[in-house]
């Protein structure tokens, strides 16, 4: 049942990501993979269908809601957009993230042990 | 809100779902369409976008577990699965739901006693503090503890432990007023009773102090509510109104509240009167030190402890011994009220707790055995789950998920099964079990056997579910199906089971044997008397109606006249009935010649009797003569000794001629008579039928010597119940204001007596034979089992030459080893455990050779029956059809 979260560069990344590009603009679910791939020049191998588990979750927690509506390209979608709730949560978890990366990359940095 | 969210979510699921395979599918479609319009083949694209998008199935559980609640669900679906199973499985289903059944049955149906008897506090304010103070006769312990009026009002006075003090005893009333006169169970209590329980009328108001003075010319009474609807409907105008009592008139100044009841005993008290009543008069009762008949109820101050209250009153009973060096010495026994109310039941009740309980294991260790049968058959199911993924702990949970809903399923059915057996209970129980109108399947019966459901679920399956979750996959798919796979674990486990519930069966088969011995002893008892086709009734010719001598006239009329109807072969008449509790008086008794201060004088049961007393009871006279109508005319005072007086005071001279003095007078004269005697009777049993007979002495009821309360007793020819309506009308036809209290036959005087000895024997004897069946089951069970398990072995065996005679004896001796180490282990067992009831027994010892031989014996030939059907079986083993079973 913790198979996605293992399957994401760190448990909860991939919400924030999603949150992130969220916060730009609502997208639907295709849009969001394409965007996240593109922005992170490919660097991130995420597999597209992990997206929707993660996206179930920020919706159960109100952290994202969703409409169906019509693409430009003339298809039904779903369109994701960020919460209020979700906002907020996305700059706690940034901090957070900003901080342990901050920690790891001063354990990391050479020469200051 | 959290929880109701959820379930929310759980409802509109399947929208959320469709919603998510839609999206997905269109994630998929669009990324084909892209690819498609960069040039790829659709083909190409097809298979790249999926490969992309990763595995649908297993990213659509992802996702939907987002939005599961697993405990719930998870254990949705197990009890899904499991009445799927047990569907598939009526017989087993049936078989284990029936014998948890019996199992939770009978335990719910003693819990519910239990809970009513002992467990339940009393409805009273505070019962934690009132206590029952009784006052011992220190060189007779068969004393009751009651204590004398005067006495009482020095304890109250004197001592400080206490808010309250009050004393009561039990009494029945005539109550004249409506169609027939009707006799009232009541209580004679101090005004004072009802503020100690701390319980207050309904309507009208509790006693005034100085209703427990005599002079008033009415006395007050207090009806139950029972009463007071069944006699006067609802009318509130029933305060202030004359009631006739005993001939007396009485004003209602209250009503107690429904279901109220004091002193709690078996039958209910309607009616209250203030001890005043037993003030008026000359030698009123209440005003004899000598003479003690009441039951002190005390509420202790708070914080005020047993121990510290006990030497309180101890300390004035001291200095009351010092006043009255000519009463006998007393001390003092106090206990909490509630544990003077459960008496001597409780240690009976929680004997068989314990005994019902065994039960219930045996029930449980016969499920446990059938599951574990059944995991071998289906290990390959668990296998194959755990093959696809199942863990170990989800098999375990399944499993238990079944054990649980059988239990539940057992305890629904036990519960109609304890409905039946707690009314069959409350019909056996025994005079000494108070408050048994209390008993009830209420909720907290419920929600006991509830839980005993849950504990016995998992008890019985946690140790089959994680035997069958031991699973070794790649072995078990390998083998085929064979039985041969089944390991040596199930059926060492299922061999110790059975063999536990053996030696548990030996025990309670031990315990009813010896209580059923105990009860066969008793009654097989020589009461002393004929206790067939007599009929007895008691009167109370009251003085106001028929005075002074009239008194005796009028009962020796009635006696003339009972005599004469058909069916009837002899009648007499009696103050102090063999076995019927209320009646004794004992007094101080001195003998001619031998000078003994007063407080050493002998404590001697007395009874007036009329001259045919003896040959209508059928009392053996060994000594001298019996009475004749000539001694109740008058002339010299005479008394008839019983064997054990003669034997104990008189030690081997002849009695007869001597002469003899109870202590007791009938108020026309203030000093007690010598009496010359001129009889010795057999003893009789007059105070149960296990106890010892007390000394006796029996005087003739002379117009001086007469007592209002006599009970008659009618021998007769034919059933004595038929003589009731001629006896009652020719009652009537004397007095119309007369009724007949109490009518019992003398049998059951009896057998009322070893009512408490019945109930236990027939609780656990019930218990036993429960255990020895269920028992029987789980190794006929177990052996069957094995037979079928080892059909291809003896099919080998068979065909290899093997005589059909040994493979049944390899059987037999299976079920024989079992047996036979069940028996030992028991016998052991029972050894310690018979010192628990060895004070219920009677006339046998606890280690009664007769039970001992007879249980082993019994168990064995039990066993082997049970393994003789399987033998057979195996004996007829085709071992064609065996190895071809292959």
């Amino acid at each position: 049942m913790k198979k996605s979260e293992q399957r994401d560069l760190f448990p909860g990344a991939l919400e924030m990501m999603i949150l992130r590009t969220l916060k730009r603009q609502p997208l639907h679910g295709y849009a969001l993979v394409q965007h996240i791939k593109r922005t992170s020049n490919d660097l991130l191998q995420i597999e597209e269908g992990s997206l929707y588990p993660a996206l179930q979750r920020l919706l159960k927690e109100d952290l994202v809601k969703a409409e169906w509506s019509i693409s430009s390209t003339n298809r039904r979608v779903r369109i994701y957009k960020l919460t209020a709730a979700g906002a907020k949560h996305l700059e706690r978890e940034v901090s957070r993230f900003e901080k342990m990366l901050e920690g790891i990359t001063r354990v990391l940095a050479p020469g200051q042990s | 809100m959290k929880i109701i969210n959820r379930l929310r979510q759980l409802i509109s699921r399947r929208r959320l779902y469709n919603d998510l395979s839609e999206e997905m599918q269109q994630h998929v479609d669009e990324k084909i369409e892209e690819l498609v319009a960069t040039g790829t083949l659709r083909k190409e694209a097809t298979a790249t976008a999926r490969r992309s998008f990763g595995n649908v199935t297993l990213i659509q559980q992802d996702s939907r577990d987002a939005w599961r609640w697993p405990a719930l669900e998870d254990f949705l679906m197990d009890i899904r699965v499991s009445l799927r199973t047990l569907r598939k499985n009526p017989g087993f289903a049936a078989a284990a739901i029936l014998t948890l059944a019996l199992g939770i049955g009978a335990n719910t149906a003693l819990f519910s006693v239990i809970d009513a008897v002992l467990l339940r506090p009393l409805p009273f304010r505070e019962p934690g503090r009132l206590v029952a103070v009784h006052s011992v006769d220190i060189k007779d312990a068969t004393h009751g503890g009651e204590i004398s009026y005067p006495a009482f009002l020095d304890w109250r006075s004197r001592s400080h432990s206490f808010e309250a003090m009050s004393v009561w005893t039990a009494t029945s009333l005539t109550y004249t007023g409506g169609d027939q006169p009707e006799s009232v169970p009541g209580a004679m209590v101090s005004a004072n009773l009802f503020s100690t329980l701390g319980v207050s009328p309904v309507l009208g108001r509790s006693f005034t102090q100085d209703e427990d003075q005599p002079g008033s010319d009415q006395l007050a009474v207090i009806l139950s509510y029972e009463f007071w609807q069944s006699h006067f409907g609802d009318q509130t105008s029933v305060l202030g109104r004359a009631l006739t009592l005993d001939n007396e008139k009485y004003t209602v100044v209250g009503v107690m509240p429904a279901r109220f009841q004091f002193p709690v005993q078996k039958d209910r008290v309607e009616l209250w009167v203030t001890i005043a009543r037993d003030l008026q008069g000359k030698s009123a009762m209440a005003a004899q030190r000598g003479v003690s008949y009441l039951q002190v109820l005390a509420r202790l101050r708070p914080k005020v402890k047993i121990p510290q209250a006990q030497s309180d009153v101890l300390l004035v009973q001291g200095q009351l011994n010092r006043q009255y060096p000519e009463e006998r010495p007393r001390g003092v026994a106090m206990e909490s009220e509630s544990d003077q109310i459960a008496g001597a039941m409780r240690p009976v009740l929680l004997i068989l707790l314990g005994a019902v309980g065994f039960v219930l294991l045996i029930a449980c260790a016969n499920v446990a055995s059938l599951l574990l049968a059944r995991a071998t058959v289906r290990q390959k199911e668990f296998t194959l789950r755990s093959a696809l993924g199942a863990s170990r702990w989800m098999i375990v949970r399944q499993l238990l998920t079944e054990s649980i809903l059988l239990a539940v399923a057992g305890g629904v059915l036990g519960l109609l099964f304890a409905r039946w057996a707690t009314s069959a209970l409350v019909a056996a129980a025994p005079e000494g079990l108070a408050r048994t109108s209390d008993i009830a399947l209420d909720l907290r019966v419920l929600i006991f056997t509830f839980v005993i459901a849950l504990a016995t679920g998992v008890l019985f399956g946690l140790a089959p579910a994680l035997q069958a979750s031991r699973s070794d996959a790649g072995r078990i798919l390998d083998n085929s199906s064979r039985g041969s796979s089944s390991g040596p674990g199930g059926t060492r486990l299922r061999s110790v089971l059975v063999a536990s519930q053996l030696a548990i069966a030996f025990v309670l088969l031990t315990g009813a044997g010896l209580l059923l011995r105990s009860f066969d002893r008793l009654q097989h008892v020589d009461p002393g008397f004929r206790a067939d086709h007599v009929l007895t009734f008691l009167l109370d010719v009251p003085s106001d109606r028929h005075p002074g001598a009239q008194r005796s006239v009028f009962v020796q009329q009635l006696l003339q006249t009972t005599r004469a109807l058909p069916g009837v072969k002899s009648a007499s008449a009696v103050f102090g009935l063999p076995l019927s509790e209320n009646e004794s008086v004992f007094t101080a008794t001195e003998i001619e010649g031998h000078a003994v201060p007063r407080s050493q004088r002998p404590r001697v049961a007395f009874r007036l009797v009329e001259s045919n007393y003896f040959d209508t009871m059928g009392i053996r006279l060994l000594q001298g003569r019996a009475f004749t109508p000539r001694d109740e005319k008058g002339g010299p005072p005479l008394a008839i000794i019983n064997e054990t007086l003669a034997r104990q005071l008189f030690q081997g001279e002849n009695p007869l001629g001597r002469r003899i003095k109870p202590n007791i007078s009938f108020g026309e004269s203030d000093e007690a008579p010598m009496r010359e005697i001129v009889g010795v009777t057999g003893d009789v049993k007059s105070g149960s039928i296990g106890g010892k007979t007390p000394l006796e002495i029996y005087a003739p009821q002379t117009p001086v010597d007469f007592i209002g309360e006599m009970t008659i007793v009618v021998r007769t020819s034919t059933d004595p119940n038929a003589l009731v309506p001629a006896i009652r009308s020719l009652v009537t036809t004397m007095d119309k204001d007369l009724p007949l209290r109490r009518i019992k036959t003398l049998h059951e005087y009896v057998s009322g007596s070893i009512s408490a000895p019945r109930f236990e024997a027939l609780l656990l004897g019930s218990f036993a034979a429960l255990a020895i069946m269920l028992t029987t089951i789980g190794l006929y069970g177990v052996i069957s089992y094995s037979v079928v398990q080892r059909t291809r072995e003896m099919g080998i065996r068979v065909a290899l030459g093997a005589q059909r005679g040994s493979i049944s004896s390899m059987v037999l001796r299976q079920g024989a080893l079992l047996a036979l180490t069940g028996t030992v282990v028991g016998l052991v067992t029972s050894l310690f455990a018979v010192r628990l009831i060895r004070g219920l027994l009677f006339g046998i010892g606890a280690t009664d050779p007769a039970t001992f031989i007879a249980v082993p014996l019994l168990l064995m030939s039990v066993a082997l029956l049970a393994s003789y059907i399987p033998a057979r079986r195996a004996m007829r083993v085709d071992p064609i059809v065996a190895l071809r079973h292959e």
